[in-house]
């Protein structure tokens, strides 16, 4: 699948995209059909970093060593920035709940759902 | 003469507020050069002490006020049938009254050229017997003051009372979240800061027709939250054990509960800010923390040529420090429905004081009275511009290299900070953060700010104004 974001969006994370980022974006990506199509693109691509971002930080599970947490953390924000630009406020509350949700999961070493799982209930919730 | 209140919200029953920085700002803002801060609690459980600002020691204190005056040992005014007259709401407390009997209720602090005279280790303590409660200490400041810059005493209650906003915005926030997460970020929100970033948000959100202080403390305080949740991270990965005079989350608590921590944090101020409902300022925080996030990448990776050079510094600093200065600017006028020249001219503002900021926090790096372990960003080989000029020193340049190339031991950072004092490089950098700040100053020459110039430019000027 060709990727529809502008290539600013993959900065520096160009080697992730073969890493599991375009399969999460693919995933993803036959979720947002209800979303504008403009939009699409970014909000699964917004997805996949997250997603991406999560397990290369370790959150959950063992902690990542400190250069792939950075890269972790950008892929985060970048995500983030993406559905601050594009998102419906709904889904971006959403999406800061799942993460909230893993983070304090992780904390408290308990179970969480699969990150995938929450980022797809994410993308359907209502405007 | 000039007196005000210092308010704070405790959040448990036995507690050491640092109140130092806090007390250091009052200090600048009021303008007082040399004289004195006199300093009384106005409540019988709480009480003040001068001491190191260590964790283990606290508890010590702790452990000793609890032995010498233990709770439920039958105090007899806390026999209520004896007593006339009492509220319906009175607490059983004889314990916590008869502690602070053992502290001081009132503290008087030298002050000479602009800021507390303090030892080293010494950090003001509020020390709450009775908690959680809404608490206020007393201030008066007399002696000398600057008649530039001072603020007049309107301003300064006006700013007070902001700041307990956003304080209690903090304590709101954290109090709802999960133990296991909100335990470390309170450990760091309470062991202070400069809170520079939401005074900028609350200043900037005074400037528009949609001005509400109540909004300006959410925004606030969910930028400090987003703040230290970066914080969080930075320290697992420079390996600092301690912040702020306390341990670090990473350190304490292991490097997979620091994740957790600053991504939650992360998450949960993204939403509130989100659920602001103004997109202009959601996308400008985010923007910020990208900016953060890909200069801490750039930053680590220069530690391979460290000390790396000035065109680097500033890329990184502009990213990791200005970036949210900036944003921390221009979203309180975005808030606030400042007009786009003033909101432009706020995110020019923000970013050139914080760059002068971080400049000004490299040179602090190497003073001995700052309260931090001096040389600590040569151990941690963090990008510094004092040591990129002393590096290209012509007399001791070379030296300055060969030891940043090598293993950093206490005898290595001790003779590198020494080469660093013999070289002009602290203060050229100095004078380079005051010509930042001066152009940020000129930079709100052009906007209306609704008389609220003269607070942006304290703020300003008290970024790089400063020892600590």
């Amino acid at each position: 699948m060709t990727i529809q974001a502008p290539p600013r969006e993959l900065d520096r994370l160009e080697e992730l995209w073969t890493d599991g980022l375009a399969d999460a974006y693919d995933a993803y990506l036959a979720a947002v059909g209800h979303f504008d199509a403009a939009i699409q693109a970014r909000l699964a691509l917004a997805a996949a970093l997250v997603e991406v971002g999560v397990r290369l930080q370790g959150l959950g599970g063992r902690a990542a060593p400190p250069t792939t947490l950075l890269m972790g953390d950008l892929c985060l924000s970048r995500g983030s920035r993406l559905l601050a630009d594009n998102a419906p406020l709904s889904v971006q509350v959403a999406f800061a709940r799942a993460i909230e949700s893993l983070s304090s999961a992780a904390a408290a070493s308990a179970p969480a759902p699969a990150t995938r799982q929450l980022l797809l209930a994410a993308l359907s919730t209502k405007p | 003469m000039s007196g005000r209140r210092f308010i704070f919200e405790s959040t448990r029953p036995t507690e050491f507020v640092d109140i130092t920085d806090r007390l250091r700002e009052t200090v600048r803002g009021a303008g007082l050069r040399n004289g004195r801060l006199h300093l009384q609690s106005l409540h019988t459980t709480v009480g003040l002490a001068l001491n190191e600002n260590e964790p283990l020691l606290l508890r010590d204190f702790q452990g000793l006020l609890e032995r010498l005056a233990p709770a439920g040992a039958g105090y007899e005014h806390d026999d209520f049938t004896r007593r006339f007259d009492i509220p319906l709401d009175e607490p059983v407390n004889g314990h916590a009254h008869c502690r602070q009997i053992l502290l001081n209720a009132f503290a008087t602090l030298m002050v000479e050229d602009g800021d507390l005279v303090l030892g080293r280790w010494q950090s003001v303590f509020a020390v709450e017997l009775d908690g959680p409660r809404h608490r206020e200490l007393a201030i008066q400041l007399e002696g000398e003051f600057a008649s530039q810059g001072r603020e007049s005493a309107e301003a300064l209650s006006r700013r007070d009372a902001a700041d307990s906003l956003v304080e209690i915005e903090l304590a709101r926030q954290l109090m709802v979240d999960p133990e296991p997460i909100a335990t470390p970020m309170r450990r760091l929100i309470e062991a202070g800061g400069k809170r520079l970033r939401p005074r900028l948000v609350q200043l900037t959100s005074g400037i528009g027709p949609d001005s509400d202080p109540l909004r300006a403390a959410e925004l606030a305080a969910a930028v400090e939250l987003l703040h230290n949740a970066t914080l969080v991270h930075d320290d697992y990965v420079d390996e600092s054990t301690h912040r702020r005079g306390r341990p670090t989350v990473a350190a304490l608590e292991g490097p997979e509960r620091a994740i957790a921590v600053g991504d939650y944090y992360f998450a949960k101020a993204t939403r509130l800010i989100a659920q602001m409902g103004n997109a202009g300022v959601t996308s400008a925080v985010a923007e910020a923390l990208e900016a953060i996030c890909a200069a801490q990448i750039d930053d680590v990776a220069l530690r391979g040529t460290y000390p790396g050079d000035r065109e680097s510094y500033f890329r990184v600093i502009r990213g990791k420090t200005a970036s949210l200065f900036a944003a921390a600017c221009g979203s309180g006028a975005l808030l606030a429905g400042a007009p786009g020249d003033v909101v432009a001219a706020l995110k020019r503002f923000g970013e050139l004081v914080g760059t002068a900021f971080q400049m000004a926090d490299d040179v602090i790096d190497f003073s001995p009275s700052s309260g931090k372990t001096v040389g600590l960003d040569i151990r941690q080989r963090v990008i510094s511009l004092p040591l990129i000029y002393a590096a290209e020193d012509r007399a001791v340049g070379g030296e300055v290299r060969r030891l940043l190339a090598g293993s950093l031991g206490d005898a290595e950072v001790g003779r590198v900070t020494e080469l660093v004092k013999s070289t002009d490089a602290l203060p050229r950098v100095r004078e380079e953060a005051t010509v930042l700040v001066e152009e940020a100053v000129r930079e709100l020459s052009a906007v209306e700010l609704d008389g609220l110039r003269p607070a942006l430019v304290g703020v300003a000027r008290a970024a790089v104004d400063r020892t600590s």
